[in-house]
């Protein structure tokens, strides 16, 4: 717009172009002695953005830096340098001044108002609605994706969490059934509800089938783990008859013979007693025997478990 | 003297306390901040012209933000307002050129 290689002096405002019919105007030449001087017959340059007319220019003359700089410095002297600096230092409160500086400030704080937003929210703000519209596709096609991929990994944690569960169960079950085996095979103490049977034989007159009669009596009442002195009676047990005492596992237990038996104390004490029962039986050789039902029985005496070296489950 | 300080002013305070522009004014808010810019730019251009006159420059900086947000209404309503922001926005930009030009002329004296 502005020409570079015009002829004119430089020292002279350009005439201003685009701005409005009247910029085109060519400066009438005798306005040229006096620039920037509101002379009559101006066609001044319509410089108001809105390509205000130049009948409203001559007015301008009665504001602060024109006419202090016109007073200050006749003739051509007065420059647009200078005026800018008048108008700059020193500060005056006027009218002017006030008005431009409220504008310029809803202008400052439009600017700081828009940076700040532009730069607030990156990349969106700029983007064109078709690229904005693309995008939210992506955004929802990808949500989507993450929603299947959320529900089949919940799915697999579920499964996950269901075998583990299984596992822990079948781990209890198997903790649980090497407690009861342990108690049928001795390798565990147990206690429970039972009996206590001492048999005090001073004549030596029980033997090993009257004591292996009264275990089986005791089997067949209901015993659930046994103990004789201190060898637990479990399913390999064998007794027999040495010298004047009676061993049992190889093992000799001595006088009295103490019975610790778990089971149901209402089934165990009347199957000693009944009538020509094991009791009996034994009192017939002289023995003193008594049966004591107790509250909680600890059978405690443990016998190695035994690893079998033929017999193999046929189960598997 | 007192102008400057108000753009600084506004500048700090727009920058400090983060007003919340209102959704309906927000897409008219640049056009408007640019139309004021040009504004700005010709008053600059008549006061080292001499012939700065505070009441053009106020109608002028009003019509100028309000004939710009108008614009990009109208665009927007006609559904080119991308393209009417853009050419608002290249013919405000050439005016300030030409402005910024002249200014430079009066200040370097080149």
């Amino acid at each position: 717009m502005v020409t570079d290689g015009n002829p004119e002096p430089a020292r002279q405002p350009e005439p201003p172009q685009g701005h409005g019919p009247a910029g085109r105007r060519p400066m009438p030449p005798e306005n040229r002695a006096v620039p920037g001087r509101p002379g009559p017959g101006e066609s001044a340059p319509a410089w108001g953005p809105g390509g205000e007319p130049a009948a409203s220019v001559p007015s301008a003359g009665d504001t602060a830096p024109g006419t202090a700089a016109d007073d200050g410095t006749p003739g051509r002297a007065e420059t647009g340098r200078q005026r800018l600096v008048a108008s700059l230092w020193p500060p005056r409160l006027t009218r002017a001044q006030l008005i431009v500086a409220l504008l310029l400030f809803i202008l400052g704080l439009g600017l700081a108002i828009q940076v700040r937003s532009t730069s607030d929210s990156s990349a969106l703000r700029g983007a064109r609605q078709e690229d904005l519209v693309r995008i939210l596709d992506e955004l929802d096609n990808r949500s989507q994706r993450l929603t299947d991929e959320e529900r089949r990994l919940e799915g697999q944690k579920t499964e996950l969490e269901n075998s583990s569960d299984q596992a822990e169960e079948a781990r209890k079950q198997t903790v649980e059934k090497e407690q009861q085996l342990g108690v049928l095979a001795g390798t565990v103490a147990a206690q429970g509800p039972g009996i206590n049977l001492t048999i005090d034989d001073s004549a030596h007159s029980v033997e090993a089938d009257k004591l292996l009669d009264t275990i089986q009596e005791l089997r067949a009442a209901g015993a659930e783990a046994i103990q004789v002195n201190d060898v637990r009676i479990v399913a390999n047990t064998y007794l027999s008859d040495s010298g004047n005492g009676v061993e049992i596992d190889g093992k000799r237990v001595g006088q009295p013979y103490r019975f610790k038996v778990i089971g149901k104390p209402e089934d165990l004490e009347p199957a000693l007693n009944i009538p020509g029962g094991v009791v009996q039986t034994l009192e017939k050789e002289q023995a003193k025997v008594s049966v004591t039902r107790e509250g909680k029985i600890i059978v405690n005496a443990l016998r190695e478990a035994k690893r079998p070296d033929y017999a193999r489950s046929s189960s598997q | 003297m007192i102008a400057v300080l108000g753009l600084i002013v506004g500048v700090v305070v727009g920058l400090v306390v983060r007003p919340v522009v209102p959704t309906v004014v927000e897409p008219y808010l640049p056009i408007a901040v640019i139309a004021a810019l040009d504004a700005v730019f010709g008053g600059l251009r008549a006061m080292l012209d001499g012939i700065f006159d505070d009441k053009v420059f106020v109608v002028s900086f009003l019509s100028n933000v309000v004939v710009a947000a108008l614009i990009v209404f109208l665009g927007d309503k006609l559904g080119v307002g991308a393209q009417l922001s853009t050419g608002v926005v290249v013919v405000l930009g050439i005016r300030i050129f030409s402005n910024a030009a002249a200014i430079r002329r009066h200040v370097f004296r080149a």
